[in-house]
């Protein structure tokens, strides 16, 4: 085989790849692996990344290694080995080969770095994966890097430093709606509502279509009670992901804000029915119910939400509110109490507790919980207090009007 | 004492026509002439084995496969019975919001031969395909009740008649190989005796089609009735082209109900909905409020996926015959699918009052479907509220539940279960329906999700593929196998079940968006 055929082979191949005519091109590199019985690296090389394109890893791999036999100075084929071998789930083994291939490589390569880190994420060795990334990042910056980067913070819990990671990027691409949608869920999580609508809104206005930033933004719109935004925020959602349970669970609670509580049951329960791992939301049906005064329905909801999450402090509450209202004041009074195991610090559980205690004529130990619940609110700060007068204002005047008087 | 000819007949009216027809073997033993004994003979016969056959039947395998009546391979929207298998969307024939049965279509409300297996082999196989053979090959050997398919269309007829054969003790009645069918044709009333007994008792299809052909060439090609029935055989042996065109000209000389159904049938078997809607249409017009064409309406759209359609023609039989059990059934399920439960349980309550107002009136023990109907209820009250009465509407079910359907009743005991985050005991449901019946896709399922959540990876792995291999119709599996992969960094069995999810049901957005996930860490 002269050069000028194997030039023009390569041209050709490199054409209909460009054009993802993948057909032309294997049917280009079979004629020129025959021609030269197999013994040629490029057209392997491609055939491999064509065939890991249409996901046969398996075959791929086999054929970078051929690439690699013939060539093992080529730092690039060892680095497709490392990656088909990530992609197949053999994390420890590619790291090895990825090992090799830095050897091999004249020069510093992000790819390995990154596809490294990413075997030492699947690998749970969380330190060393940064460390690549960080390698990677110094090599040249990608976003797919810090989005990596950010994952891991996440999963560690470490949710300032994974702002920090996912602002750098930005920073990099101020444009990218995924990073800005990832940012604001993080502001969210972390409780900075103000900055994460920035960020949310900023994505929007980039990507006004993406279901998972708009349920973010409308949960805070919904925050600030402001309802019927928030719905046609979740109408335009819904044309995209029409089966998705938490849509479903949000849309309910902007009805009950809305005090519409038939629509709110009927969406809470298609979220339900959608999704009946979700704990929230059978949460919230229970709320529901308490407000419709359906207290036998509301029990069943709540307590669904506890066998599903039990460390939430709140539930017990409700279901202690529900059981006193059942009048089984034993199981009301058990649920306080565990209420307050779970979260000894919440003056509203504390002001419940006293309030059905005294009803079933325990006058001191409501008047304890009373004392528990006034510390507690010297402890606020002013803004706190107000916060929390708006909510339970009447419940507080009548329980101390009621343990006052006596 | 009666003369035998007047209490024979006295004896068909009452509708007893075994004793009928051992009165007319007795008299025809003495006179074998009787022309009026041996007319009687011949109908009470024909009633013994008569079928309803205004509705669709099930499709044999080789029909099913080496099916070329379809005309075109991808059919514009609305205009096929094999639609896109994501249509139905908003309405309650959605696929997220209702189960598949084992055909890949929409659970109906009520059973019917053809709602079981689906009117072609899978949505996503093409026809003559070795996939869509094996499939249909799978189907017949599960251990799935109401699978089980004969060889060819003309299957069940066959079985049938030879079941009628096997019940005459001394040699058939008529042998019609022997007949001289020209004879017969010019005697109009004992040619229609005998065509109908030709159909529905010997169901010989080749041989009353050679009557009914003398028979109208004999009354100069005028008589509706036999047209009606040349069109019938037509139909048995498939020739349905022809059986349109005896259909049509039937009409024209006289319109009747059956007809149209038969009319409807043919260009339903054509893979024409939208002719038969007009078929149906047009019978509306000369007979208004049949149940029947009302009926063949709604299940031609409930076929077609248009759930609101379908619902409305529901509706409409049910307000010309308020206990017609399969609009009830099926408008029961809509509601339930549509998350209504609370008017979903007014239906089945009703269906309930039904099945046991004729269970007390004939004095049966068992009355027919109360397992089904019985499950239903109690999931009706459970989404409705009524927490008191699902548990014992359970028990109800399960008592009276043969193994044909008890892994259903249970797999739904075990979904109560994750209602009431109880996962303990949804487990134990789900593990008692898949021992009952080893084939049951969704317990599977649901047991590879209650893995994952426990944090068994391997065994929900094992759980889902299990699924996969007891049926290919659900896409739960498929997608739940490719994230579970997907998390476990194994990308290219992701990339694989993720594809085989998108196949079963196109516009799942979840699949759709871990399948580009994975397309773009493969580049």
């Amino acid at each position: 085989m002269d050069d000028g055929t194997s030039t023009s082979g390569g041209v050709g191949k490199l054409t209909s790849m460009l054009r993802r005519d993948y057909k032309e091109c294997l049917r280009l590199i079979e004629t020129q692996l025959k021609s030269c019985d197999g013994m040629c690296e490029y057209p392997l090389y491609v055939k491999g990344l064509i065939l890991r394109g249409q996901g046969k890893v398996q075959e791929a791999l086999e054929l970078f290694q051929a690439a690699t036999l013939l060539n093992p100075s080529n730092h690039a084929n060892l680095k497709q080995v490392g990656k088909c071998l990530f992609l197949l789930g053999k994390h420890s083994a590619s790291i090895d080969v990825l090992d090799e291939a830095m050897l091999c490589a004249r020069r510093e390569d992000w790819e390995i770095q990154h596809n490294k880190g990413l075997c030492f994420m699947f690998l749970k060795e969380y330190e060393k994966a940064l460390e690549a990334f960080q390698t990677a990042n110094s090599i040249q910056r990608h976003d797919s890097t810090f989005v990596e980067m950010g994952k891991i913070y996440t999963a560690t819990g470490d949710l300032k430093r994974a702002i920090e990671v996912y602002l750098e990027a930005l920073e990099f691409s101020p444009d990218n709606p995924e990073l800005l949608t990832t940012v604001g869920l993080l502001y969210l999580r972390d409780g900075e509502n103000f900055k994460a609508f920035e960020y949310l809104g900023n994505s929007l206005t980039r990507d006004p279509r993406n279901p998972k930033t708009i349920l973010a933004a409308g949960s805070v719109i919904q925050d600030h009670s402001d309802m019927d935004v928030a719905l046609v925020k979740y109408r335009v959602a819904a044309v995209k992901t029409p089966n998705s349970a938490q849509l479903w669970n949000n849309i309910g609670m902007c009805f009950f804000g809305k005090a519409r509580h038939v629509a709110a049951i009927a969406c809470l329960k298609r979220s339900l029915y959608l999704d009946p791992f979700q704990w929230i939301t059978a949460h919230n049906l229970g709320l529901v119910f308490m407000h419709t005064t359906q207290y036998a329905s509301a029990f069943h909801y709540l307590s669904t939400s506890i066998n599903l999450k039990p460390s939430f402090a709140a539930s017990y509450m409700y279901l202690a509110i529900v059981l006193s209202r059942l009048e089984d004041a034993e199981s009301a009074v058990a649920a306080y109490e565990k209420a307050l195991q779970l979260d000894p610090d919440d003056p509203v559980c504390h002001l419940n507790f006293a309030s059905t205690l005294h009803n079933i004529g325990e006058r001191e130990r409501a008047r304890a919980q009373f004392q528990s619940y006034t510390i507690l609110c010297s402890r606020m700060t002013s803004d706190e207090r107000r916060a929390l007068m708006e909510t339970c204002a009447e419940l507080h005047t009548q329980v101390s009007k009621m343990l006052q008087v006596n | 004492m009666a003369s035998p000819a007047f209490l024979a007949m006295s004896r068909f009216r009452r509708r007893r026509y075994e004793e009928c027809v051992d009165l007319c073997s007795e008299i025809l033993a003495e006179n074998p002439y009787d022309k009026a004994i041996w007319l009687l003979k011949t109908q009470a016969l024909t009633a013994m084995t008569f079928i309803d056959d205004s509705d669709l039947e099930e499709l044999g395998i080789a029909d099913a496969v080496m099916d070329d009546n379809a005309t075109a391979s991808m059919p514009r929207p609305g205009t096929s019975l094999n639609g896109d298998n994501a249509s139905g969307k908003g309405s309650s024939l959605d696929r997220v919001m209702r189960p598949m049965s084992n055909a890949g279509r929409p659970n109906s409300g009520f059973v019917r031969p053809s709602t079981q297996n689906g009117m072609r082999p899978g949505t996503g196989e093409t026809p003559g395909s070795r996939a869509a053979l094996e499939s249909a090959m799978r189907k017949t050997g599960s251990s799935r009740p109401g699978t089980s398919r004969p060889v060819t269309a003309l299957g069940r007829h066959v079985r049938l008649g030879t079941a009628s054969m096997r019940a005459e003790s001394d040699g058939p009645f008529i042998d019609v190989s022997r007949m001289d069918l020209q004879k017969y044709a010019h005697r109009p009333t004992l040619a229609r005796a005998l065509c109908e007994f030709l159909l529905y008792h010997d169901h010989n299809a080749r041989k009353a089609l050679e009557l009914a052909a003398e028979a109208t060439s004999a009354c100069n090609f005028e008589d509706w009735f036999w047209k009606s029935r040349l069109g019938k055989c037509y139909y048995l042996l498939g020739l349905y082209r022809d059986a349109e065109q005896q259909f049509k000209s039937s009409l024209r000389t006289q319109q009747s109900v059956d007809t149209f159904l038969d009319l409807g049938k043919v260009y339903l078997r054509l893979d024409q909905p939208q002719n038969a809607l007009d078929a149906y249409a047009q019978a509306l017009e000369a007979f208004p409020g049949s149940t029947a064409v009302l009926t063949a309406k709604a299940r031609t759209y409930e076929m077609m996926r248009d759930g609101d359609q379908s619902l409305r023609a529901f509706k409409d039989v049910l307000r010309h015959d308020p206990s017609h059990v399969e609009a009830i059934a099926s408008l029961g399920a809509h509601y339930f699918y549509s998350d209504q439960p609370e008017i979903a349980l007014r239906f089945y309550r009703r269906l309930l009052e039904i099945t046991q107002s004729t269970e007390s009136a004939s004095g049966s023990a068992r009355s027919y479907a109360s397992t089904e109907l019985w499950n239903n209820v109690a999931l009706c009250c459970f989404h409705s509220g009524q927490y008191d009465m699902t548990m014992r509407c359970f028990e109800n079910a399960l008592a009276s539940a043969d193994d044909s359907n008890m892994a259903d009743v249970w797999f739904n005991v075990g979904h109560v279960g994750v209602s009431l985050g109880d996962l303990g005991f949804a487990y134990q449901c789900f593990k008692v329906a898949v021992s009952i019946d080893p084939q049951h896709v969704e317990a599977y399922n649901n047991l590879g999700v209650l893995e994952v959540r426990k944090g068994n990876q391997e065994d929900a792995a094992a759980d889902f593929a299990q699924a996969r291999s007891a049926g290919s119709f659900a896409y739960e599996p498929c997608f739940n196998g490719a994230l579970l992969a997907y998390k476990r960094g194994d990308f290219p069995t992701s990339l694989r079940l993720a594809e085989a999810s998108r196949v079963l049901f196109s516009d799942h957005p979840e699949t759709l968006e871990l399948v580009e996930m994975l397309r773009a860490k493969l580049v």
